[in-house]
C-alpha cells in the first residue's frame, strides 16, 4: 500500500517536473524556433475577420525567403483585436511582429507612433492612394502602416425581392432607382418607402447603425477637427443625421431593427430579413457567407450621397518585435498589389494601391454569387470622389457610443431622444 | 469561480472528509425505505436539464449554418455533419491543438504544484511548531477573502515587466498555489495525520522533509487527489486572466474557443462543434474521477 | 463544530529529536536548524506568490487609481481622488453595479431554492446514488465560455429557442438582449446551470450531517415529510446556505465571462444592459479610455464592497454557528 502510495507520488512529481519543462519550451512562443535551427525566424501576423491572406500565400513568400515561417493569429472581432494591440503595446512585449489596425482605431494609436516602426521607404512609394497613405503618416511624416484595404461602398441588393415589389430588379435599372450619378438619402429612403409599400411593410435594410456608417463617412470633420477640438455634439451636424436615420429606421419602419454582426442579424440573411444592405468590398463576402443557399443577391453601382468609404485596415510593425526588419519587409510584400489582388479574389477586400485597382484582375473581377456582377469595376468606380473624414483620436469612442444608441433606438426600442443624451454624456466625459 | 468563506469551511473541510468516510462505514441513515418512482422522475427530469444543454450543443454541431439559421428549434436527432465539423474546427486557424496543448499543460502544472504546495504549507501548519503559526494560518484564510481578480491591472504590468505577456508562465504562476488548497489540506491533514507517525519517523532519524515525503504524503493523498481534480477543472475552465494576459496569441482552450467566432460570418455549427471538441475532455476526467469529484464537493470542498 | 486551531503538539515534547542529547556536533546543529526553518520554509511558497500575485497587485492598485495613468501614455500626474469622483459620475459605474448585483440576485436565490430541493431529493436512499450525483455535477466540467455560447444561441431574441419555445406556447418573444432585466435572467441561467448541482452536493453533505435522532423524534411527534424539511432540514442547513451564498457573492461580483460572451460585441450590450463591474474595469482599462487609473479605482471600490460582504459574512456565520451549536446543546440537555 505504502509503496504504491510512494509511486504515484514519484509519478505525479515526474509529471510536474516533464510539464514544467514543456512550458519552458514552448515558453518563448515565435522565439523558440530560431534556437532550434540557427537563425531561422518565425513572423506572427496578427489580423481580424477575415484580410483574405492565405496559407497558400505564405507559403509562397516562406519558399521565397529561406528561413522565414509564418503564423497568421487571428482575433475574433476587431474590437478584440484593438484591446489586445493596446494592452500588448502598454506591456511592452507580446505583440505580433505584424499588427493589422483598423482605420477607425488607427487614430488613438497615431498619438503614440514610438510604438511603431516607421516604415516610409522609396521602394513603395506611390503605391497607395494618397489618403490612404496620408491616414497612416503622423505630422512629422512618419508612416506608421501600409495600407491593405479600403471600403468604397455601393448598394447591394436582393433582386427577388425588389422584383416582388414592384420595383425593377435589374441592376442598372436599380442604379438609377436610386438616383444614379445624384443619389441622395433622401432617395434611398424614398426607395425604402416605395419598397415598404410595395412588399407590404417588409423592411428595407439591415441596420440603422449601418445606415448611420455610411452618411457619417461621408463628412469631411465627423466629430473632430484637425486642432483637436470634439464637435461631434457642439455643431449639430451630426445629430442632423443621427435623427435622419432614426426617422427612416423607427418612425419609417425601413430597418429590419438588427445589431450588425449579432446572431439574429447573421440568422435573418437565411430568412429573407431585408432587401438592402450598404456593401464595401469586404462586406461581399459576408453577405455571401451568410446568405449561403440564397439566391437573388446583387451589387448596384450607386451610392447615395457621392462615394463613401466604409472601413479599411493598415499592417503595422511594432517597435518591440524582435524582427522588425523582416517584419517590415512581409508587410511590404502582403501590401504589394499582386497580393492584394488575391486578397480582393479571396475575401473581396477592396485594395487601395493604385496599381492594383487599374489591373486587369480587379477590373474584369465579376462575382458569381451577386449575379454575375463586374464587382471589381463597380467598386473601383465607388471609389471614385470618396470623402475622406478626418478621424482623430476620440472617433472610436464617439462612433461606438453613437452606434450603441442607434442600436438601442433601432433594436431595443429606446427612446431616441434620451439616447442622444446618453451620447452627449459620453462625449461631455472624453479626455 | 471564487474563494471559499472561511468560518464555514473551518467547519466542513477535513472534518467532512473524515465524516464521509464513517458514513461509507456505515449505513445510510434514517429511513431505510426505497423512495417511489416519483422521485426518480423529478431527478431524471432534473438530469435532463443539465444535460439538455450540452445535448443542444451537440445537436447543433452536427447540423449545418443554413439548417440551424432557418430553424430555431433544432431537430431532436444529430444529423450526420459532426465530424465533418469537427475536422473544420480543427483545420481552423484557431489552433486547436496548440491550445489542447497550452490547457493540458496549465491545468497539469497547477493542479499539480497546488496539491505539492499545499499539503508543504498544510503539513507545516498542522503538525509542525513554530512561532507565528496561528497568525498566519489566519492570514491565509483572511487572503480568501481577496478578490485578486481585480488585481489584474497591476498583475498585468508585473507580468510585463517580467517578459511574460503571452506566455504560459504567465498563467501557471498565479495558480501554483492557492490559499483554498493551503487551508484545506491544513484541515485534512489535521485530522488524518497521527503525531505518532510524525515521532516515529523523526525518532528513527529521518529529515523534516524526509517526514514529509514518507509520512505526510501518503496520509494526505485522498484529500491530495481531490484538489489536484478541483484545481485542474478550476484552471482548465478559466478565462478571464488567460484572455487578458495570452490573448489569441498562445490561447487556452477556452480563449481559443471564442475566437471561431472571428470569421466575417458565424457558422454556428462550427462554434458548437468548437464547444463539443473543448468539452469532451473534460467530460472524459468527470467519467473517469466524478466519484473523487463528487466525494470532495461532499467533503467541504469549495466552487475554484 | 470543529475546533480547528488547536496547537499542534507532540504528545512527548522532552523526545523532541532537535532536543535528545543523543550526539553533538555538525548533523545536531543541521537538525536543529531544520526544525526550526523547515515550517517556515515549507509555508513560504503560498506567501511569496500571494505577496507577488495578490497583495502586491491590490496595493498597487490603490497606487495606481490616485494617479492619471493611461494604458499606452503611462503614469501621469498625481491626481488624488479625481478619478473615483470620475467614475462615481458616470452612469456606467452605477449600471455595472446594479447589473452586477442583479444577476448575482437572480443566480443565488433561485439556484439556492432548486439546490436544496434536489438535495433533500437526493438525500432519500436512492438506488445508484452515485450516479445521480454524477450526473447534477455534469455541467460544471463545461468551460464558462462554452455555456455561454450555448446560451448565446439560446437566448438569441429572434432566433433562439428559448424565444421560439415561449412562441409556441403563446408568450410573446422576450428582448433578451433589450432590457436589463431579461438579460440579467439569462445570464443568470448559464451561472444556475453551471453551478446548482455543485452546491446541491454540499448542501445534501450538510443535509447528511443532520443528527438523525432529530427526524426519530419529529416522527414520533407525529411531523410528516414536509413539515419535517422545514422544521428540521432548513434550519440545519442554515450555516451552510450562508457559506453558498457568501461564495457565491465573491464570485459573483466579479463575474465576467458569461456577460462578456453574451453578445458579439463584449462590451455588455448597446445600453450596457449587463455589463457587470468587473467587465467596466476591462473596458476603463483596456477599453476606449485606455485608463488604468479610473479602472483602478473601480477595481478598489468593488474590492472594498466585497471585503465588506466578507467581514459580514463572517460575523453572520459566527453567529449562526455559535446560535446553532447553543440550540444543539440545549437540545442534547433536554434530551437527558
Amino acid at each position: 500500500m505504502r509503496k504504491t502510495t510512494r509511486k504515484a507520488w514519484a509519478l505525479a512529481a515526474g509529471v510536474t517536473s516533464v510539464a514544467l519543462l514543456a512550458t519552458a519550451c514552448s515558453g518563448n512562443a515565435g522565439g523558440d524556433d530560431d534556437e532550434t535551427a540557427g537563425g531561422d525566424i518565425t513572423l506572427t501576423v496578427a489580423t481580424f475577420n477575415e484580410f483574405g491572406y492565405t496559407d497558400e500565400m505564405f507559403a509562397r513568400y516562406e519558399e521565397e525567403n529561406p528561413g522565414v515561417t509564418i503564423e497568421q493569429k487571428r482575433a475574433a472581432t476587431a474590437d478584440e483585436a484593438r484591446e489586445n494591440l493596446n494592452s500588448r503595446l502598454a506591456a511592452g512585449s507580446g505583440t505580433s511582429d505584424i499588427e493589422a489596425v483598423e482605420v477607425d482605431w488607427l487614430p488613438e494609436l497615431m498619438q503614440f507612433p514610438d510604438y511603431f516602426e516607421d516604415l516610409s521607404s522609396p521602394d513603395v512609394e506611390g503605391r497607395w492612394l494618397d489618403w490612404k497613405v496620408a491616414q497612416a503618416t503622423t505630422e512629422d511624416g512618419k508612416l506608421v502602416g501600409y495600407g491593405t484595404d479600403i471600403g468604397p461602398q455601393g448598394i447591394a441588393y436582393r433582386a427577388d425581392l425588389f422584383e416582388a415589389a414592384g420595383l425593377p430588379a435589374d441592376r442598372e435599372a436599380v442604379a438609377e432607382l436610386f438616383g444614379g450619378d445624384s443619389a441622395t438619402w433622401e432617395q434611398f429612403f424614398e426607395v425604402g418607402k416605395q419598397y415598404s409599400e410595395g412588399s407590404g411593410g417588409k423592411a428595407f435594410f439591415d441596420s440603422a447603425g449601418a445606415i448611420y456608417q455610411g452618411i457619417i463617412n461621408q463628412e469631411e470633420f465627423p466629430y473632430e477637427t484637425e486642432d483637436g477640438t470634439v464637435t461631434a455634439v457642439s455643431d449639430g451636424r451630426v445629430k442632423e443625421i443621427y435623427e435622419q436615420v432614426v426617422q427612416a429606421s423607427v418612425e419609417d419602419g425601413l430597418s429590419a431593427h438588427y445589431s450588425q454582426w449579432s446572431e439574429d442579424w447573421t440568422n435573418s440573411f437565411q430568412n429573407d430579413g431585408f432587401a438592402v444592405m450598404l456593401a464595401p468590398g469586404w462586406m461581399l463576402g459576408v453577405i455571401e457567407g451568410n446568405a449561403a443557399g440564397v439566391e437573388g443577391w446583387d451589387l448596384a453601382d450607386v451610392f447615395p450621397g457621392g462615394a463613401g468609404n466604409w472601413g479599411g485596415s493598415f499592417l503595422t510593425v511594432p517597435s518591440q518585435g524582435a524582427n522588425v526588419e523582416e517584419a517590415k519587409k512581409l508587410a511590404a510584400w502582403l501590401t504589394a498589389p499582386e497580393q492584394q489582388i488575391e486578397a480582393f479574389n479571396n475575401k473581396g477586400t477592396f485594395p487601395s494601391q493604385i496599381e492594383a485597382q487599374e489591373s486587369e484582375d480587379i477590373q474584369s473581377a465579376t462575382n458569381a454569387f451577386f449575379n454575375d456582377a463586374p464587382v471589381g469595376q463597380i467598386l473601383s468606380n465607388r471609389s471614385q470622389g470618396v470623402v475622406v473624414p478626418f478621424k482623430g483620436p476620440n472617433y472610436f469612442t464617439i462612433q461606438q457610443a453613437i452606434g450603441n444608441a442607434l442600436t438601442e433606438v433601432d433594436v431595443n426600442g429606446a427612446d431616441p431622444a434620451a439616447q442622444w443624451e446618453t451620447v452627449v454624456g459620453v462625449v461631455e466625459g472624453l479626455g | 469561480m471564487s474563494a471559499p468563506s472561511l468560518p464555514y469551511v473551518r467547519q466542513t473541510a477535513g472534518a467532512g472528509a473524515a465524516r464521509a468516510a464513517a458514513r461509507r462505514r456505515g449505513s445510510g441513515h434514517g429511513s431505510e425505505r426505497r423512495p417511489g418512482w416519483v422521485t426518480y422522475l423529478l431527478l431524471t427530469l432534473a438530469l435532463a436539464v443539465f444535460v439538455l444543454p450540452i445535448y443542444y450543443a451537440f445537436l447543433l454541431a452536427s447540423s449545418d449554418a443554413q439548417t440551424i439559421a432557418q430553424n430555431p428549434i433544432p431537430g431532436l436527432l444529430p444529423e450526420g455533419n459532426f465530424l465533418a465539423n469537427v475536422e473544420r474546427v480543427l483545420e481552423s486557424d484557431i489552433g486547436f491543438w496548440k491550445a489542447l496543448t497550452n490547457s493540458v499543460i496549465v491545468a497539469t502544472v497547477t493542479a499539480a504544484s497546488t496539491v505539492l504546495f499545499s499539503t508543504l504549507a498544510g503539513f507545516s501548519f498542522s503538525k509542525l511548531r513554530f512561532r507565528g503559526r496561528k497568525g498566519l494560518l489566519l492570514f491565509v484564510i483572511a487572503t480568501t477573502a481577496v478578490p485578486t481578480q481585480l488585481g489584474i491591472i497591476p498583475l498585468f504590468i508585473v507580468m510585463s515587466q517580467l517578459g511574460w505577456i503571452g506566455q504560459l508562465q504567465a498563467v501557471i504562476v498565479p495558480g501554483l498555489v492557492t490559499a483554498f488548497g493551503v487551508f484545506w489540506m491544513t484541515q485534512y491533514l489535521e485530522s488524518a495525520l497521527p503525531y505518532e507517525l510524525i515521532e516515529a519517523a523523526r525518532v528513527d532519524g529521518a529529515s523534516m522533509i524526509r517526514t514529509f515525503w514518507s509520512v505526510a504524503l501518503p496520509a494526505a493523498r485522498p484529500a491530495a487527489v481531490m484538489l489536484g481534480l478541483f484545481t485542474f477543472v478550476a484552471s482548465w475552465t478559466n478565462f478571464f486572466w488567460p484572455f487578458i494576459v495570452l490573448g489569441s496569441t498562445n490561447p487556452t482552450l477556452p480563449v481559443a474557443l471564442q475566437l471561431l467566432q472571428a470569421s466575417y460570418f458565424k457558422d454556428m455549427s462550427l462554434i458548437m462543434a468548437g464547444v463539443v471538441l473543448s468539452t469532451i475532455p473534460l467530460l472524459v476526467l468527470f467519467a473517469v474521477a466524478g466519484r473523487q469529484l463528487v466525494a470532495g464537493i461532499m467533503a467541504g470542498a469549495v466552487k475554484g | 463544530m470543529a475546533t480547528s486551531t488547536r496547537p499542534p503538539r507532540m504528545r512527548r515534547p522532552a523526545q523532541d529529536p532537535s532536543r535528545a542529547p543523543r550526539r553533538v556536533g555538525f548533523s545536531q546543529t543541521l537538525s536543529r536548524w531544520d526544525v526550526k526553518v523547515s515550517p517556515y520554509l515549507y509555508i513560504s511558497p503560498f506567501f511569496l506568490l500571494f505577496g507577488l500575485t495578490g497583495l502586491f497587485p491590490l496595493l498597487y492598485t490603490a497606487y495606481v487609481s490616485v494617479f492619471d495613468w493611461h494604458l499606452l501614455g503611462g503614469q501621469g500626474d498625481f491626481v488624488g481622488f479625481e478619478n473615483f469622483a470620475f467614475v462615481f459620475n458616470e452612469p456606467n459605474f452605477w449600471k455595472g453595479l446594479r447589473n452586477t448585483f442583479s444577476i448575482f440576485a437572480l443566480s443565488t436565490i433561485p439556484q439556492l431554492m432548486v439546490a436544496v430541493v434536489l438535495a433533500a431529493i437526493l438525500d432519500a436512499n436512492l438506488r445508484a446514488k452515485t450516479f445521480w450525483r454524477m450526473g447534477v455535477l455534469v455541467p460544471y466540467v463545461v468551460a464558462p465560455v462554452a455555456v455561454a455560447l450555448i446560451f448565446g444561441k439560446v437566448f438569441a431574441d429572434q432566433s433562439g429557442v428559448a424565444n421560439a419555445v415561449l412562441a409556441l406556447v403563446g408568450i410573446d418573444p422576450i428582448g433578451w438582449h433589450a432590457q436589463p432585466l431579461p438579460s440579467h435572467i439569462a445570464i443568470a441561467t448559464m451561472v444556475n446551470f453551471r453551478w446548482t448541482g455543485y452546491n446541491t452536493l454540499i448542501l445534501l453533505a450538510a443535509m447528511q450531517a443532520v443528527p438523525r435522532d432529530l427526524y426519530e423524534a419529529a416522527v414520533i411527534d407525529g411531523a410528516g415529510r414536509v413539515r419535517q424539511f422545514f422544521s428540521i432540514t432548513i434550519p440545519q442547513l442554515r450555516p451552510t446556505i450562508i457559506f453558498v451564498v457568501i461564495t457565491s457573492t465573491i464570485g459573483g461580483l466579479q463575474i465576467f465571462d458569461e456577460p462578456r460572451m453574451f453578445d458579439q460585441l463584449g462590451q455588455g450590450g448597446p445600453g450596457r444592459q449587463w455589463m457587470t463591474v468587473t467587465m467596466y474595469v476591462y473596458e476603463l482599462a483596456f477599453g476606449s479610455q485606455k485608463s488604468f487609473g479610473r479602472a483602478a479605482a473601480v477595481a478598489w471600490v468593488l474590492f472594498i464592497i466585497i471585503v465588506a460582504i466578507g467581514v459580514l459574512n463572517f460575523w453572520l456565520t459566527q453567529r449562526i454557528a455559535s446560535d446553532s451549536s447553543a440550540t444543539a446543546k440545549a437540545r442534547k440537555k433536554v434530551a437527558r
